[in-house]
């Protein structure tokens, strides 16, 4: 108990501190804020620098809220809850670290811890064919951030100032020849992250092997340490490169968008369909990054935000429904509506927002993507319009096989979530909405990284 | 109160919808009473509107949304007459269906869920006709799409409830596509979401032609989906399963004529589309003549109502093509009328009738309920085009639009549908209600509770009298010149080759009708073509077999490709992609393991061959 407390009361500071850093930034100035810089190595440049744009600033919240209601819903974890909380603590460190160093040897670092954790909570923890998910989870990230560990050297050599400091970075030349040779290095290796097809496997089965919380904080967060590596380093460090490989990467992209809807179709665990559709949601993200459009960047910025939120609620919802049913086969499951009518109203919600739902915060993202795909690939805007369509067939046939119609007797005992799941669905929901219906605030603050970071891609070109 | 103040209605039901949420479980009734007040007193909010708009013409304003990147969304209204239009009907058939449902629903365990989905349905309802920004109207498009799921599907654990809301969202979903692709083609050619904008790019020729019809005849698609226009109509009928105000409601004030309001709202921008305005008449008489068929051969009472407003709807978008864009709005807003009062008189025959909707079952219901039989007839006049109420004016309209915009053969076979119109009318009206009781439940029947009543006399009214609109009174030049549309905006006069022929379709088949369907003592009700013809009866009674088509379509070729990607998934990506560079890392390491012996003759060996072929690939190279 003194654990969970302990979790949940670091996890509420997190929460407050996130808020804070999102209300605080100020997006009319723009650029990197509340910097903090120490000397580590100096004779390599390595130097522990803080800071946060806009976009470190809206994924800060994210994992905020995620983790908060990640400890909530883990409030039942009774086998070796410290080992639990220590571990769960120790990827969101990795992930809070990732995303505000401004130094890429630490970017690096931090993404590797935020990695690691995730084999032994899987492992551990996890159900369904867990030993498997887990090891291969972790290898796939590791082989991506390999490729992604020498293109930080590469870059670290050419740029020649002798800093792994991302502003010094940034004012280094690079070479046309060496942003194209590395910039796929990139691309793949926090690819791998982001569920990049085909490189995605690892994410549906690790959705599936991990606990709850687990779940949540791989889909929600986790995922956008890729997309956010390749802004980070591909997009701001080796434009040229992105401009050399876009058609190849918008390409890859698409086909996430609709491989993932359409794959997410054919899956009868419930985990199974969240991530791929997960893989299919990531595909805008990228799709957005593609565009290089300051309209597509932003929208991709803001899916990164509202799938979090979405896929977080999904799989605390999942965990919920399983707890109770011990299955997670659509096949088996119907009419949860009616004794779980909770649980059901928040993941249709989230289904609604995965749908692209009018009102939540997934159409305003979708959107913009689409606005940015049509204004440079309008085929790519279509298929992903289509895509998105193809999810509203599953999320519906999903809730009318499911959760509405006659129920079997066998589920005549479930009980509904409890306060506590409650609480973090509400949470979760509420920014969707919110997010849906007044996305300006959010938006203002991606605008002011998004903005200038497109602005530099096209000058440049 | 000025127009300045139009945001205020549809926030008043969106406030309602929040607070019976959040409350609802506290307040009396569960909290139904504040979405009546908030609809209510957007009624009353109408009547000041009305007159600003009638005093002070058209008038618009906008505040910021969001901005993302380079562009800006601005949540934008226009207050036109049109809107005025919209916003009167939309708040006198939302409060007359909420009342009525007070009484209908009462008891209901989820009563409070059920107002709740109402107000947010007219909340997107009466923002939708007054946003002027597409993206904004697509958010309260698709939202409206949801409250329809939401309502369809109210009956949730039925199975056959929860399939309809399914197949509701996804059908229009997919014109849904369509639509969102033409207004972003629209965006990327004109570069604003503003209509006022585009209206006033495209009539300046600064819209490339092909974009402009591109995107119009996509933007068809989507209003197709939602007006259940051929081919896309196969979901209305199903979204009977909800309760039937929420009938009433979809068929009168929103869902489904919000396609046709928004062909009415882009008609500045459709003129210049002429070639898909053909396709648009095509497509709305063609819907106008099988919603009659099918209608004609349903004996499920809300069914021939659902059908029925098919074939009204395509009468609207045949008006709609013909340039006749005022005649269509005018027609839409008597059919709302008309058509709420017949699903709430349906719901009232069916609460008598024990939930029983087949009509070989009823019979003689008119001594047993008075009341309700006399407004059903009053609407049924109205749907049948009788003059002098109110359907046979806008059809009449229609008509002219059609011989204005059109030709005179269009004009012969709109008048061939509309006398279908009256004979399947004259059927459903005298298969109720004349004659002698066919079922016990026919003879146990009772007249509905006053609340039911009193909406029902309420929307009579209208459905009797609105046609006086057309008429010029004074400086109101009728409503066709009131409503500011492109074409068509002409005074009311009496053409000869259409009034007549009108009138006299209408009044002859009506009675054939009688003639043929009012059932002699306690017969069942004969059904000739059904006699005659059983393999075309069978195939409009299956309407078509479109549904199996569909069905058909959805299972071998979209789940199929589905199932194929995903076991691609495993068998190729993961099992040989993944797992299979793991599996050789495995075999080579089995195989390398042979290798290290630990004897050290073995290892010498292996030094001694590796550098032999060293020098000796040295030595060749140089």
């Amino acid at each position: 108990m003194a654990i969970r407390t302990a979790a949940l009361l670091a996890a509420t500071a997190m929460l407050g501190f996130s808020v804070y850093a999102f209300i605080a930034y100020d997006h009319g100035a723009g650029g990197y804020q509340f910097q903090q810089q120490w000397e580590w190595i100096e004779t390599l440049g390595i130097t522990v620098h803080w800071g946060a744009d806009g976009i470190s600033a809206l994924m800060v919240l994210l994992t905020g809220i995620v983790a908060f209601t990640g400890v909530i819903v883990s409030w039942r974890i009774d086998d070796r809850p410290k080992e639990y909380f220590v571990l769960f603590m120790t990827l969101l460190t990795g992930v809070y670290g990732t995303f505000v160093s401004l130094d890429i040897f630490f970017l690096f670092f931090f993404y590797e811890l935020a990695v690691l954790p995730m084999y032994l909570l899987i492992a551990v923890w996890g159900s369904t064919n867990k030993e498997y998910g887990a090891l291969k989870l972790v290898l796939y990230l590791v082989a991506g951030s390999v490729l992604v560990w020498v293109a930080i050297i590469a870059i670290y050599v050419e740029a020649g100032v002798g800093s792994f400091d991302l502003l010094a970075l940034q004012e280094a030349d690079f070479a046309r020849d060496f942003q194209r040779i590395f910039f796929p290095l990139i691309m793949i290796g926090f690819g791998v992250l982001a569920g990049l097809w085909p490189f995605h496997t690892w994410s549906p089965d690790g959705h599936v092997a991990a606990p709850t919380a687990v779940s949540m904080l791989h889909a929600g967060v986790l995922m956008k340490l890729g997309a956010y590596g390749i802004i980070r380093l591909g997009m701001t460090l080796l434009p040229e490169g992105l401009d050399w490989w876009q058609i190849p990467f918008i390409t890859l992209a698409t086909i996430n968008v609709v491989y993932g809807a359409m794959s997410a179709m054919a899956q009868r665990d419930l985990k199974f369909v969240i991530g791929y559709s997960s893989v299919g949601h990531m595909g805008l993200v990228l799709i957005g990054l593609a565009t290089i459009d300051s309209v597509g960047v932003s929208g991709a910025v803001l899916q990164m935000f509202s799938h979090g939120l979405m896929t977080a609620l999904f799989f605390a919802m999942v965990g919920v429904i399983y707890e109770q049913a011990h299955t997670r086969d659509i096949g088996e499951l119907n009419g949860l509506a009616k004794r779980m009518p909770i649980t059901v109203f928040l993941f249709v919600l989230a289904g609604l927002a995965s749908l692209g739902l009018p009102g939540l915060s997934g159409f305003v993202a979708e959107v913009l993507v689409f606005i940015g795909a049509f204004r440079t690939f309008p085929v790519v805007g279509v298929l992903g319009v289509i895509a998105a369509m193809l999810t509203a067939v599953y999320i519906l046939r999903l809730a009318a096989r499911s959760f509405f119609g006659p129920a079997d007797d066998r589920w005549a005992g479930l009980k509904d979530a409890s306060l506590g799941d409650r609480f973090a669905g509400g949470v979760l929901a509420a920014m969707l909405v919110l997010a849906g219906v007044f996305p300006k605030p959010f938006l203002d603050v991606i605008n002011s990284a998004a903005n200038p970071l497109v602005e530099r891609i096209t000058q440049v070109l | 109160m000025g127009i300045e103040w139009a945001w205020l209605p549809p926030a008043l039901s969106a406030g309602a919808f929040a607070g019976i949420l959040l409350l609802g479980g506290r307040l009396p009734l569960k909290g139904a009473p504040l979405a009546v007040a908030a609809i209510a007193a957007g009624f009353a909010l109408f009547w000041f509107f009305a007159a600003d708009v009638v005093n002070e013409g058209a008038a618009s304003f906008e505040r910021l949304w969001f901005e993302a990147g380079d562009i800006g969304i601005s949540l934008g209204m226009t207050i036109d007459e049109l809107a005025i239009v919209m916003i009167g009907l939309v708040t006198a058939v939302s409060l007359a269906v909420q009342v009525y449902s007070l009484a209908y629903m009462r008891g209901d365990p989820k009563l409070g869920w059920f107002f709740a989905v109402l107000a947010l349905f007219a909340a997107s309802m009466l923002a939708l006709v007054v946003v002027d920004n597409l993206l904004v109207f697509y958010v309260l498009w698709e939202l409206i799409g949801l409250c329809s799921y939401l309502l369809i599907g109210f009956y949730s654990e039925r199975r056959s409830a929860a399939e309809a809301a399914k197949k509701a969202f996804i059908v229009t979903r997919v014109g849904d596509v369509a639509l969102l692709i033409g207004v972003l083609v629209l965006f990327q050619a004109a570069g604003t979401f503003s209509m006022r904008e585009i209206f006033a790019l495209a009539e300046a020729g600064e819209i490339g032609a092909s974009s402009l019809n591109l995107s119009a005849a996509l933007i068809f698609i989507g209003v197709a989906g939602k007006s259940a226009q051929f081919p896309f109509h196969v979901w209305l009928p199903d979204a009977m399963e909800g309760p039937t105000p929420v009938s009433a409601l979809i068929h009168a004030a929103t869902l489904v004529i919000a396609g046709v309001y928004f062909l009415a709202r882009l008609s500045p921008m459709l003129v210049h589309t002429p070639g898909v305005l053909d396709a648009v008449a095509a497509v709305g008489l063609f819907t106008a003549f099988i919603g009659a068929f099918l209608a004609l051969a349903q004996n499920d009472l809300k069914r021939v109502l659902a059908y029925s407003t098919v074939s009204q709807l395509g009468f609207m978008v045949l008006a709609m093509g013909s340039f006749g864009f005022a005649a269509g709005i005018f027609h839409l807003l008597t059919h709302g009328f008309f058509k709420a009062l017949l699903f709430l008189g349906s719901g009232s025959v069916m609460h008598a009738m024990d939930d029983e909707l087949d009509m070989r079952k009823m019979g003689g219901l008119r001594r047993a309920m008075p009341v309700t039989f006399v407004v059903f007839a009053v609407g049924t006049f109205a749907l049948a085009g009788l003059f002098p109420l109110s359907g046979f004016f806008s059809k009449d309209e229609i008509l002219l639009g059609v011989l204005d915009g059109r030709n005179g053969w269009l004009l012969a076979a709109g008048l061939a549908a509309s006398g279908l119109t009256a004979l399947y009318a004259a059927r459903m009206l005298f298969m109720v209600f004349a004659g002698e009781p066919r079922s016990d439940a026919a003879r146990r029947a009772h007249e509905a509770s006053p609340l039911i009543l009193v909406p029902m006399a309420a929307l009579a009214i209208p459905a009797a009298g609105l046609g006086l609109l057309a008429l010029s009174w004074g400086d109101f030049g009728g409503i066709l010149s009131f409503l500011h549309l492109p074409g068509g905006a002409h005074h009311y006069e009496i053409n000869h080759a259409v009034f007549w022929p009108s009138l006299i379709v209408a009044f002859g088949l009506f009675i054939v009708g009688y003639r043929i369907y009012a059932p002699r003592g306690a017969e069942p009700a004969p059904s000739i073509v059904e006699r005659r013809y059983p393999r075309l009866y069978a195939w409009v009674a299956n309407k078509f077999y479109l549904d199996e088509l569909y069905q058909w379509a959805v299972d071998n070729v979209v789940l199929a490709a589905s199932r194929f990607i995903a076991v691609f998934d495993r068998r190729v990506v993961n099992d040989t992609g993944v797992d299979g560079p793991g599996k050789a890392t495995v075999l080579a390491g089995r195989a390398l393991r042979y290798h290290e012996t630990g004897l050290i003759g073995t290892y010498i060996l292996t030094i001694a061959v590796t550098a032999a072929a060293a020098i000796i690939i040295m030595v060749a190279v140089s």
